[in-house]
């Protein structure tokens, strides 16, 4: 593994610590959403980093790929779900969600 | 190799500008901005499908999506709090120190895997190489289709 490679695992760590602060306190159901939007970006450049310092960027672009494939429909049912809590709840706070009564 | 590491920071930045702005408008476009330095990161990796994949669909398609939620629920903006936003600097600041300090000899520990040779082209890493989680991969996008249509189908909330 070369010196290149720890350049962008640094910079994965950095986007990764992003994400996961925004997923332990931030409370707005489109931010949280927001931050698994962030880790994926983390975890796509480290496989491609990988790739690349392991000279096989072919099979790390199929992972991403599939991985972007994976992410769209995880956003989409994520937003889906979003709009449907806030018709309920009039509201996007994660808290709220909390008080429903089965 | 300046380049690509101002490009980096510019990935960095706009995520946690996405993270941080208060106007989740603007959070969507730093996260669609974010997603487009990537792919041009991609691209300066020698991985030009990954790029392509990258800026037409996340920073198209799930910046859309993005967008038609935040216009669908209007009131949503006032739920931050507040000292999420003033501790971040602090944590970040720390956590990069500790990342530029110890992370290379914690990463040096594990040990590395041996690697395959190179094949073909992209169509046969995508089509032979893999058959099995193609399988997996249909199953999700159906999961996620139909998850859609049960969440907005019409007359399904009848206590409302």
């Amino acid at each position: 593994m070369n010196s290149t490679w720890f350049l962008y695992m640094f910079f994965v760590a950095a986007l990764l610590f992003t994400g996961i602060y925004c997923l332990l306190t931030m409370r707005n159901l489109i931010k949280l959403s927001i931050g698994i939007g962030v880790i994926g970006k983390a975890v796509s450049l480290a496989l491609i980093a990988t790739g690349l310092a392991k000279k096989n960027v072919l099979a790390a672009q199929g992972l991403v790929i599939t991985y972007i494939v994976v992410e769209v429909s995880l956003v989409a049912v994520a937003l889906a779900l979003i709009i449907n809590v806030y018709r309920k709840t009039k509201s996007l706070d994660v808290r709220q969600l909390a008080k429903l009564k089965g | 190799m300046v380049l690509q590491i101002l490009l980096l920071c510019g990935l960095v930045l706009f995520s946690v500008l996405a993270i941080l702005v208060k106007d989740l408008l603007k959070a969507a476009i730093s996260l669609a901005v974010a997603s487009l330095l990537l792919g041009i990161i991609f691209f300066r990796m020698n991985a030009p499908y990954a790029g392509v994949f990258e800026i037409s669909v996340v920073a198209g398609l799930i910046t859309v999506l993005f967008m038609l939620t935040i216009a669908l629920t209007k009131s949503g903006d006032a739920v931050e709090s507040k000292t999420a936003s003033f501790a971040f600097p602090a944590f970040f600041v720390v956590f990069i120190t500790i990342d530029a300090l110890i992370m290379k000899k914690l990463i040096q520990r594990v040990p590395a895997l041996p690697g395959s040779e190179e094949p073909g082209t992209i169509g046969q890493v995508l089509w032979n190489a893999r058959t099995l989680d193609l399988v997996g991969q249909i199953a999700i996008i159906f999961a996620g289709v139909f998850a859609v249509l049960a969440l907005f189908r019409k007359g399904g909330n009848k206590d409302e």
